[in-house]
């Protein structure tokens, strides 16, 4: 009987300690941050950087769920931060205070098959609400068929500002599929030769989809940061009141500091 | 949940003498024959097929260096990093898991088979405590999972979490999730030992009782160590069920893929902090979660595999070894 | 050496052996409270009617997202008939291909197999039950959901479709199959326990009247074991209806009603179910409308459980007389 107590004291001695070896420096403030899938990458590569150089005083707890879910958690005071990937609603409770930490293009993206070039407002508009549904009546298709619509839950600010930019408003048919997060709606995207979607620059560029010009622009980010591709939006950090405290210092290191906008730049549009 | 699958008790093989040919059926008994071959080798088949492929994925996308490093925040698959701290958080959970199962799930088998039999009050108390285990056991992991939210974000429990910069109860935490996964192990453990207890000899008790010795003394000294293998079997079973569980770990232990620890106590920050288990690990990478590395999901899936046989292994050497010592380890499935 | 102390009494041992006992009735009456408690609002506003079928539940799931604090009541509106008509048609589908299967394959097992075959097998069906669901769910998202959406689902289907919803892969049938491959192993083992437990001289008695092997299983032990199979099919429903991870990957997850009326394009049709609408939305859970939805949906999982544990104990009570423990 000791020496099972023993045995067992000492590998959960050991299984602690083994734990504790990769974890050893203990932080002092928590972030927890939750909110938009898109600026999920940006906000994870600027908090590790941000972390790595406070030497690990500050750590963070990044969750995701969409922009509307960011709003939601931060009034309700359950997370610190929230990433929002659309601009300032009037639904949206009041007392929170948007701070802008970068631009991103959005695109729209087919399947790899379907390397189609461009497209004009009229014929987004068309296949998005539904009006055109045959790959046959689009002009440059790759594929033939029926169209597969790729969106986002109501929870996306990606989605909204889609909406604004692209489809005046318009809601998106509701046939379309709707993908909880940007990395599942990329997924659909690339294993569907008949869909199409919209995504963020950042993931637009990273060769599983093709991304489609609009109005005559291609969705680089290079068109994206001179200006020339008009479909850009924000992405927010918001908190409830005036950022306060370790909050308030990483915002403002992501406004000033050199690494930030380095980090930012390297695949988003610093906001300036 | 995953269910318990008992030791059958096969009778004697049938003895071959004249049996009737099959050429002498009718056609719908030979259909049966037929179709119960079938379905055993299709239930061969499939298991076979998945352990194969799963072997195979494995073998194809599993890198030594791939255990031993941690995540890393990266853009791509080939920077993503390995598994190290999703292995390390499986073991924490079951680390608090089971400490915690195995002593409540003993109580109340002790109890139960000991001190719940006599009088009418007791046995209807006895009735209560099985059928609520029995109903922990059928509870879906997810149910169990949103209560453990529930209860864990309370500011009186702010404790076994953190409270974030807002004011909010975070709720999620190592120690949130292995309390709750306490419940998943609670049922087999529960089960193994009682039907342990149940099947010690009555004299055995009944010469401790005739030395002197008391109740508690009895269960102390005689009946717990006849129980050790049934107790090892159930807590295998334990271990299990709990690495096996996915929803309790995506609700309750937060997004994070590495180790956090929360709070200055190098012991008390790990159980209080977050972090991912190889379940979520392998969620999180296929095309149900953000989907960019099926290659990670499948190594990380074919560890997991890995351990679930070597538990299986266990449970059956446990059995062999407690049969061969004379006793009978009936490990029946539970509810 | 032993440490000589005063030893407790039977008494107090009694007593605190049996508070720790009544803590794991506690846990379960704190669960169906919390659950409740935190599920109230959704029935408060819908009352019974919330498992009806009305409008739109995609845009009532939105609206229940679209407010953090102080929701009106408009936000609590939901009726969730497709989630409700989709966890009942997958565990019924799943329940009527594995129990045949899982029967066949227990009187296999236990009565046809040969020997060494009979040996391999009981760990083979240990080991299916206790693969995690989250494998089962991988390897139908990674192989069998493509292998649907490229081989089995038409174009034309797909275009017949097109103004209602898209057919990928992920539907029905897969959740069907690999739900019904996760709860077959729960039966097979019931039934050959309770197989075995038949007593061997019913089996002698009908092969000494001259009846082959297979007649005798049909007409003698497959009817004595009839109480195991139903309780073999009351664990597996459980089981299927909890099943939350699996169905969350290969389901399409659109909350949707399959159509019989579709023909073979039914079983490609996207569906939801109460467990797998909570994995799919637990982030929102900070939503206080989307939050009390969702503990709703778990409020009738566990009152599903409760019922099929009550439900089981009543069917069990014959099989003490088979001396099949469980």
């Amino acid at each position: 009987m000791h020496r099972i107590r023993r045995i067992a004291a000492s590998l959960a001695a050991v299984t602690l300690i083994g734990s504790a070896v990769p974890a050893i420096a203990s932080a002092t403030s928590v972030i927890t941050i939750s909110g938009a899938t898109a600026s999920y990458p940006l906000v994870q590569l600027l908090a590790h950087k941000y972390s790595k150089l406070l030497h690990n005083k500050v750590s963070f707890r990044i969750s995701q769920g969409g922009a509307q879910i960011g709003v939601n958690d931060v009034a309700a005071g359950r997370v610190t931060i929230g990433d929002v990937s659309r601009d300032p609603l009037p639904a949206d409770p009041a007392g929170l205070v948007f701070y802008p930490i970068a631009k991103y293009g959005i695109c729209v993206v087919t399947n790899k098959s379907n390397p189609l070039p461009n497209l004009s407002e009229a014929q987004v508009q068309a296949i998005f609400t539904g009006k055109t549904h045959e790959w046959g009546q689009v002009p440059g298709a790759g594929v033939s068929g029926p169209i597969d619509l790729i969106s986002r839950t109501s929870t996306a600010g990606v989605l909204t500002n889609f909406k604004t930019l692209f489809l005046a408003n318009k809601s998106v048919a509701t046939t379309a599929a709707q993908e909880p997060s940007e990395g599942l709606l990329e997924q659909q995207v690339a294993n569907d030769p008949h869909a199409i979607g919209f995504l963020s620059n950042y993931r637009a560029d990273k060769g599983t989809v093709n991304p489609v010009g609009y109005n005559g622009v291609a969705c680089s980010l290079a068109n994206a940061t001179s200006g020339q591709y008009a479909a850009t939006a924000r992405f927010y950090e918001v908190t409830k009141g005036k950022a306060s405290g370790a909050a308030a210092k990483f915002i403002a290191w992501i406004d000033t500091s050199k690494a930030a906008k380095k980090i930012i730049s390297s695949q988003w549009i610093p906001s300036h | 949940m995953s269910a318990l699958v008992p030791d059958v008790a096969l009778p004697a093989a049938p003895q071959r003498g004249r049996r009737s040919s099959v050429r002498t059926w009718r056609w719908s008994d030979r259909l049966v024959l037929l179709a119960a071959w079938g379905a055993g080798l299709t239930l061969c088949a499939v298991t076979a097929a998945i352990v194969l492929y799963m072997g195979y994925r494995g073998v194809q996308y599993l890198r030594p260096a791939l255990l031993f490093s941690r995540p890393q925040v990266s853009q791509g698959q080939a920077g993503s990093g390995g598994f190290l701290d999703p292995l390390l958080g499986t073991a924490l959970l079951t680390v608090i898991g089971i400490p915690i199962a195995a002593p409540l799930a003993i109580c109340c088998a002790l109890w139960i088979v000991e001190y719940g039999q006599g009088g009418r009050v007791r046995r209807s108390l006895t009735r209560v405590v099985e059928s609520s285990i029995e109903i922990v056991a059928g509870t879906p992991d997810i149910v169990i999972a949103l209560f453990g939210l529930a209860i864990f974000q309370l500011h009186v429990l702010s404790f076994v979490s953190f409270v974030g910069e807002g004011g909010g109860v975070y709720g999620r935490s190592f120690l949130a999730a292995g309390t709750m996964m306490s419940l998943i192990a609670l049922p087999p453990l529960f089960v193994a030992t009682r039907d342990g207890l149940l099947a010690v000899p009555a004299h055995m008790r009944e010469a401790a009782y005739a030395l002197g010795k008391t109740r508690i003394a009895t269960i102390r000294r005689v009946l717990l160590p006849s129980v050790r293998s049934n107790i090892a079997t159930g807590v295998t079973l334990g271990v299990s069920r709990i690495i096996a569980d996915t929803a309790i770990v995506i609700v309750l232990l937060g997004d994070e893929l590495r180790l956090a620890p929360q709070g200055g106590a190098p012991g008390l920050g790990l159980l209080r902090g977050t972090g991912s288990t190889l379940t979520s690990y392998v969620f999180d990478n296929s095309p149900a979660g953000e989907g960019d590395a099926p290659q990670k999901a499948y190594a990380a899936a074919f560890v997991l595999m890995l351990f679930v046989l070597l538990l299986n292994l266990a449970v059956e050497r446990i059995a062999r070894a407690h049969a061969s010592s004379g006793g009978s380890v009936a490990v029946t499935g539970v509810v | 050496m032993e440490r000589l102390r005063a030893p407790w009494s039977d008494h107090r041992a009694g007593l605190v052996l049996g508070a720790v006992a009544l803590l794991a009735c506690l846990s379960v009456l704190l669960m169906i409270v919390f659950v409740a408690a935190r599920a109230w609002p959704t029935f408060a506003h819908n009352g019974l009617a919330w498992l009806g079928p009305s409008g739109n539940l995609t845009t009532q799931v939105e609206n229940t997202l679209a407010t953090s604090t102080d929701p009106p009541p408009s936000a609590f509106h939901v009726r969730v008939w497709p989630i409700l008509y989709g966890t009942l048609l997958v565990t019924a589908l799943a329940l009527a291909l594995a129990l045949p299967l899982a029967v066949l394959a227990a009187v296999f097992i236990v009565e046809l197999a040969p020997a060494a075959l009979r040996r391999a097998l009981v760990p083979v069906v240990r080991l299916l039950a206790s693969v995690p669901s989250v494998i089962y769910g991988l390897i139908g998202v990674l192989v069998l959901v493509p292998f649907v959406g490229g081989h089995l689902i038409t174009a034309s289907e797909r275009t017949s479709l097109q103004s209602t919803v898209q057919l990928t892969g992920a539907g029905l049938v897969v959740a069907v199959v690999v739900l019904a491959v996760m709860i077959a192993p729960i039966m097979v083992a019931l039934v050959c326990d309770a197989l075995a437990a038949v007593p061997a001289a019913w089996r002698e008695g009908a092969a000494a009247l001259g009846v082959n092997r297979v007649r005798a299983i049909r007409a003698v032990t497959l009817h004595a074991v009839r109480p195991a199979i139903v309780a073999a099919a009351v664990l597996a429903t459980a089981r299927a209806l909890g099943e939350a991870i699996m169905i969350s990957m290969v389901s399409g997850s659109v909350f949707f009603s399959p159509r019989p009326g579709d023909g073979v394009a039914f079983f490609f049709e996207p569906l939801r179910t109460f467990a797998s609408t909570i994995v799919d939305y637990h982030e929102g859970l900070g939503a206080p409308a989307l939050s009390s939805m969702l503990y709703a949906c778990a409020l009738m999982l566990l009152l599903s459980a409760f019922v099929l544990s009550v439900g089981g104990y009543f069917i069990k009570l014959p099989l003490r007389r088979y001396q099949v423990r469980g």
